[in-house]
């Protein structure tokens, strides 16, 4: 299934996105800049809080854990100068994970694993800050690398997928790309040769940012920078309809 | 009024309190080329401190080792809990020979240990061991990420083979059945292992010290023998520690961290250069807590090199566009370095 994103779902933040991908959906909410608590306060930058909240029950260290990569990454892409002494807070609450993750101890190989979960998560902060139009210095696109033990690198599987070659998946990698396609976020567990890491990430670059010559074809998976475009796109587009029309 | 004219520069700590990032940068780009750069701890950017470990100092606990590298400490404490098979609701599928000792699937054993979630690792920073952290609070958010962290690393290196923490029954041969048929055998209890980190003291570099403190106490552990009592329908253990047998683990993953210093984020805005942003970092290796504060982007790399191969076990990289692929490389060289260095310190030695 094709990933789906809709802007500004709720009303009451100043921004906010759902986004869904391969069985995991995420609706996510930003608010800022709005005022700091004084132990927060940056006295020249934003401070970023990122709030993660499983699908089921509340959030224990993997969230925490989560919680810190995506502010650790987002805190590069935010012109977190153009906001001092201000809070910027990210709410993620994940809504749906593919049934293959929501059934525990099911005894596949990545189970333990929190990475499948992470480009989701990263993407819809990303259009939840786009939506809440903070000034960002780039946008980031995140994927899912999957490098089996015969060395075939699968790009963004499914967790169908993971579960049925669990046996034989070797290594999980997510990484995210900037527009400049400098590499924001790169986090891999398993065991793999460093080569397979390298192709790993090619690949990843060429699913987040290949450039867009040639590509103008009807039906073609586009990639992740993109995807991001079209959806901004389509919102501007509908909201300025009163204006085009006439 | 006849005092001297007030000196203009600073002391040496107060610059370092003021404005820490030029304090480094002072540091790392000295004035005059042939110098080389230094970091205000007096280590080169890729000079990693010195470890010590020293294992078995808790007598309370099957396996401990205190690791100390700089002024890091960290105390780790292994206990094993029985988990009796009659208490796990939905058991895994065990293989079929539960007996062979050449046998090792470390795939099925991944998922058995974390389907029982028998490894439970669980990190503490005590009061006082660092000025950031606040005594009396709950665990904080950088508590709960190593705890994560370690946890996924114990997981996904497939460092503890379940065969070591199974206790398996073989029932006497009835003498119904034919004698020829050896009996059933079965898991009656799993040894549940507590890991517990105690951070003493904090400058920088947690993971790293952590979770050699971890792999340091697991290769002392030494867990008792034990077995099903069909009379007592329980588990007894040896009271003797000649019975109790070692883990046996695979490989020696370690792990490896730099952090990159980028001044220009620092800098104002009108400073910011685009055309030569690139140039202006540092990775430094092993960074101490200051230089961890001024640092945005950090990598961590986890190395095996046991059996003359080297395998990547995690990479994980976060913060800032520095390190690519082409950085990445360096690094892991750096990594495999200071992995030799760890495997030679008494207490990893093989």
């Amino acid at each position: 299934m094709a990933p789906q994103a809709l802007l500004s779902p709720l009303h009451q933040a100043d921004g906010s996105a759902t986004y869904s991908a391969n069985g995991y959906s995420v609706i996510g909410a930003v608010n800022g800049p709005v005022e700091v608590s004084r132990r927060d306060e940056l006295p020249e930058e934003a401070a970023i809080e990122v709030n993660v909240r499983p699908a089921a029950g509340v959030g224990g260290p993997r969230e925490r854990h989560l919680e810190s990569l995506i502010q650790s990454t987002l805190r590069h892409i935010i012109l977190t100068r153009a906001h001092p002494r201000t809070l910027i807070q990210v709410t993620l609450q994940v809504t749906s994970l593919p049934e293959e993750e929501s059934s525990v101890g099911d005894g596949s190989g990545f189970s333990f694993s929190s990475l499948p979960v992470l480009p989701p998560l990263l993407t819809t902060a990303t259009l939840a800050l786009l939506s809440a139009s903070i000034p960002l210095s780039t946008t980031l696109s995140a994927t899912l690398v999957a490098i089996t033990a015969a060395g075939k690198i699968k790009c963004a599987p499914t967790a169908a997928e993971l579960v049925r070659a669990s046996a034989k998946v070797s290594s999980l990698h997510v990484f995210a790309f900037s527009v400049g396609r400098a590499l924001l976020l790169a986090e891999s567990e398993g065991d793999f040769e460093f080569g397979a890491w390298e192709s790993a990430c090619e690949v990843a670059e060429d699913a987040c940012c290949k450039s867009v010559e040639g590509m103008e074809v009807d039906g073609e998976v586009e990639n992740g920078q993109e995807f991001l475009r079209g959806v901004v796109e389509g919102k501007v587009g509908r909201e300025m309809r009163w204006r085009t029309a006439a | 009024m006849a005092t001297a004219a007030p000196s203009l520069s600073f002391p040496r700590d107060i610059f370092a309190a003021l404005s820490p990032s030029p304090f480094l940068l002072a540091h790392l780009s000295p004035d005059s080329p042939s110098t080389n750069p230094s970091r205000p701890n007096g280590r080169a950017p890729f000079e990693f401190r010195k470890p010590t470990i020293n294992t078995g100092s808790l007598s309370h606990c099957s396996g401990s080792a205190v690791v100390r590298l700089g002024d890091t400490a960290v105390v780790c404490g292994v206990r094993g809990e029985l988990l009796l098979a009659s208490n796990i609701p939905n058991p895994p599928v065990l293989p079929t020979n539960l007996n062979s000792d050449r046998e090792d699937d470390a795939e099925n054993d991944a998922s058995e240990l974390s389907s029982l979630s028998l490894l439970v690792p669980n990190i503490e920073l005590a009061n006082g061991a660092s000025p950031a952290h606040l005594p009396g609070s709950p665990p904080s958010t950088l508590a709960q990420s190593l705890t994560s962290r370690i946890r996924a690393l114990l997981y996904s290196t497939q460092l503890l083979r379940a065969r070591d923490l199974r206790i398996i029954y073989t029932p006497p041969p009835s003498e119904a059945s034919g004698d020829d048929e050896p009996s059933e055998k079965e898991v009656k209890a799993y040894w549940a292992l507590y890991i517990d980190i105690m951070f003493i003291s904090l400058d920088g570099n947690a993971l790293d010290v952590a979770w050699a403190a971890v792999v340091a106490a697991l290769r002392d552990t030494l867990l008792p023998s034990a077995w099903w009592d069909e009379d007592a329908q329980n588990i007894l253990c040896s009271p003797s520690v000649s019975d109790a047998r070692s883990l046996r683990l695979r490989g020696l993953p370690m792990a490896v961290t730099f952090a990159v210093f980028k001044p220009t984020e620092l800098l104002s805005e009108g400073e910011q250069d685009e055309e030569n942003e690139e140039e202006k970092a540092w990775v430094l290796s092993d960074p101490d807590a200051f230089e961890e504060g001024l640092c945005k982007e950090v990598v961590t790399v986890v190395v095996d090199g046991s059996g003359g191969k080297r395998r990547m076990r995690r990479i994980e990289k976060r913060g800032g566009g520095v390190v690519g692929r082409e950085v990445m490389k360096g690094l892991v060289r750096r990594a495999d370095e200071r992995w030799r260095e760890w495997s030679q310190i008494d207490g990893l030695k093989a």
